[in-house]
């Protein structure tokens, strides 16, 4: 599998340039998707930094162009006057004209013209070589020649000069100057400098400005999204705040909107549940008040009737439970549960519960160390675990269950929890099915098969609930004794009382 | 275990039905049951002549529960057993503040109800001659005569609230736990309402003590229970 991954990614990577596999991580890097935070910054950056280079390029031209036009000019007008002064040395010169025009340089030379290029009836002046009509180019002096003043710029010894040249008319010959363009460069590479800074600075406050744009852009979705959480954490009632901005209030709107849809539903369904076991509870009344009247009067009556009232009793006393349940547990799925908390000794409130329980004559054992033990619970409710506990074992287990209260230890240390088990005689619970049989209405293949009438119902859902609402836990495994029969346990945090 | 004959209940509920099951069941267990469909009814029928004991549902059309317990309370200190189909928090603490003694919820059993009632209609033990008052600075208790008074003025307490505060009083400084107040008055077992004992203490106080939020006789033992001290 990886020769053959690898193979082809050397297939795909052989032909392709640098160039291709630099487009494709690009490719990939917008692939990835950027947060709208970061696109916003990048937006911001980039348009700063584009206004800024735009900007500073017309800045540089029109700088450059108008340093070079003043330096052109000024270059001219010092030409012409410097030729002014040539053709008047010349005027009073000698017949050589190498000799004429070797004066005239010189004359130039005093009055402070540092590079001046003379050629009088052919023959060539100047001041220095690299300054000589062997630099001047040729296209320049054809020019010049055919009687049309210019100039050029060239690049003499990577110096940039302003060659200008001017005919010499009435003494038939030409006057060239050349003029440093150095510090004219030397500005514009200040302004450069200044521009690429400005460049710079102008588009670090665009990611600032982005970056703060970003954060206000995104700071509602923050909003909801923190919103969003807390509805799902149950917080219905949470609502996003209104706002002048037109956008934001569609999204503000719809989303409160949504909110108390959801609301009003789970509040409905959870209402209903209640409302339900509510209104069930009425008929179970006169249910319940009726069957008494009627059992005192069982011996009075014909076989078949004691047989159907019988049924009767038992099936309003089943009625009744599975409504109790039904509301208990719509009271969790309200988180309308509030618990009344109180300090118990562990084993006085098991022989309590267990008295009251469907098997209140069940023997129960209390380790010499759990004796002192205190848990801290809302004893009506615990209460209730116990009870349905010990029903699960006479419905499910073959009755007669024993009660165990023990210190949790593991490998002999002790948890600073208590151990509350109800073990029974029936046939166990499989190990895969050892997390169903807290499921509400956990029937299938569970209830199938341990059989009974009277369901798996709600009781050991609500063992559940109830004893993870005290900080505890609810488990089954095998009996520890080795014969057949499941052991149901519930953990609790307790603390041992000095006595 | 039949009841005194001729301990009259008077029923309030609304449910016909109900009512008419209800009213079967307490008459096997030996009482007498009046019946009332509404609030108005109920109080018409109490005018007349005074049941022993008063059985009120909460949901009832017109007056409801609360109000009906509340205008009772206002001339009678006999026990009143508020019946609620909604085992709320809100709703049981509601009818014990409006001044009923006890309550159950739908369904109950009918033999539940009779053994409500008769905790609730047990006379208090005669005293020993020697404790015929029980004196705790300004609050003197006649427990024969049932009678309390406060700096000489007699103070007008339900039975209920009577019998919490004798059961308080002939321990002085002992520190009663809620069971134990729940066994005692109510004759409830391990699982009783604690909220019973709490909020009859609540509304001994604004009897009994000068500034109930600050109370100087009937005293808070964190985590223990009540007490009862001059």
């Amino acid at each position: 599998m990886t020769e053959i991954r690898d193979q082809e990614t050397a297939a795909d990577d052989a032909p392709t340039s640098p160039w291709r596999r630099g487009f494709r991580a690009l490719a990939r890097f917008r692939a990835q998707r950027l947060g709208l935070r970061m696109r916003i910054l990048l937006t911001f950056s980039l348009g700063f930094l584009a206004l800024s280079v735009f900007l500073a390029a017309i800045t540089y031209s029109f700088a450059k162009s108008t340093l070079i036009k003043q330096r052109e000019k000024a270059g001219v007008e010092q030409t012409y006057r410097d030729a002014s002064v040539a053709l008047n040395a010349l005027a009073s010169a000698s017949a050589n004209p190498q000799a004429s025009a070797t004066a005239t340089i010189n004359v130039l030379l005093n009055l402070g013209v540092a590079r001046p290029v003379l050629n009088y009836h052919d023959s060539w002046a100047q001041n220095t070589l690299s300054f000589g009509q062997e630099v001047v180019p040729a296209a320049l002096k054809e020019k010049v020649f055919a009687n049309e003043p210019s100039m050029m710029v060239i690049t003499v010894k990577s110096e940039r000069v302003l060659v200008v040249g001017v005919p010499l008319g009435a003494a038939e010959g030409a006057y060239f100057e050349f003029f440093s363009l150095t510090e004219v460069n030397d500005t514009l590479r200040s302004v450069g400098l200044s521009l690429l800074f400005a460049g710079f600075i102008t588009t670090l406050a665009g990611a600032v400005l982005g970056s703060v744009a970003s954060r206000r852009a995104v700071k509602p979705l923050g909003d909801a999204a923190q919103a969003a959480k807390a509805i799902a954490g149950g917080r219905l009632d949470t609502r996003l705040e209104t706002t002048d901005d037109h956008d934001l209030r569609l999204l503000a709107n719809s989303f409160n909107d949504m909110a108390s849809a959801l609301q009003s539903r789970v509040e409905r369904d959870a209402r209903f549940a209640s409302d339900v076991s509510h209104e069930l509870r009425s008929p179970l009344m006169t249910l319940a008040a009726s069957v008494e009247v009627m059992l005192a009067r069982r011996d009075e009556m014909p076989e078949r009737a004691q047989a159907a009232l019988d049924l009767l009793v038992a099936d309003v006393a089943r009625f009744q439970g599975l409504v109790e349940d039904l509301l208990e547990i719509s009271r969790f799925d309200a988180g309308a549960i509030r618990l009344h908390l109180e300090d118990l000794l562990v084993a006085e409130f098991v022989r309590q519960a267990v008295a009251v329980s469907s098997l209140p004559q069940t023997p129960i054992t209390v380790t010499e160390r759990a004796e002192n033990l205190v848990i801290q619970v809302d004893r009506r409710r615990l209460a209730r675990v116990i009870a349905n506990l010990i029903d699960n074992a006479r419905l499910h287990g073959g009755g007669e269950p024993e009660v165990t209260v023990s210190e949790a230890e593991s490998d002999g240390e002790p948890l600073g929890h208590v151990w509350i088990a109800v073990e029974d005689h029936g046939a166990g619970v499989p190990v895969e099915e050892r997390n169903l049989v807290f499921e509400r209405f956990a029937r299938g293949a569970v209830a199938g098969r341990r059989s009974s009438s009277d369901g798996a119902g709600l009781g050991l859902a609500l063992v559940d609930e109830h004893v993870r609402l005290h900080g505890g836990s609810a488990t089954v495994e095998d009996r520890r004794d080795g014969e057949p029969g499941a052991r149901f346990v519930i953990e609790l945090p307790a603390e041992e009382v000095g006595v | 275990m039949l009841a005194d004959v001729g301990t009259r209940i008077l029923t309030v509920e609304d449910d016909e039905r109900i009512r008419t099951a209800v009213k079967l069941a307490l008459e096997d267990e030996g009482w007498t049951v009046d019946e009332a469909g509404s609030g108005e009814e109920a109080i018409e029928l109490f005018q007349r002549g005074q049941p022993d004991v008063v059985l009120i549902d909460i949901m009832l059309p017109g007056i409801d529960g609360f109000e009906l317990c509340r205008h009772l309370r206002k001339t009678s200190d006999l026990p009143i057993v508020m019946v609620t189909a909604r085992a709320d928090t809100h709703d049981i603490v509601a009818g014990l503040e409006a001044g009923a003694d006890d309550y159950l919820t739908k369904p109950f059993a009918p033999k539940e109800l009779s053994a409500r009632i008769r905790a609730l209609l047990r006379r208090i033990r005669p005293m020993s001659p020697g404790h015929a008052k029980l004196i705790f600075g300004d609050l003197e208790i006649i427990p024969d005569e049932g009678k309390v008074l406060r700096g000489g003025v007699e103070l007008h307490l339900t039975k209920t609230e009577f019998r919490l505060l004798v059961e308080l009083g002939q321990n002085p400084g002992r520190v009663f736990s809620r069971e134990s107040l729940l066994d005692k008055v109510w004759g409830y077992d391990y699982f009783g309402d604690g909220r019973l004992v709490d909020v009859h203490i609540r509304r001994l106080r604004t009897k009994v003590e000068a500034d109930a939020a600050n109370p100087r006789h009937v005293v808070t033992v964190r985590g223990l229970g009540y007490r009862l001290q001059s």
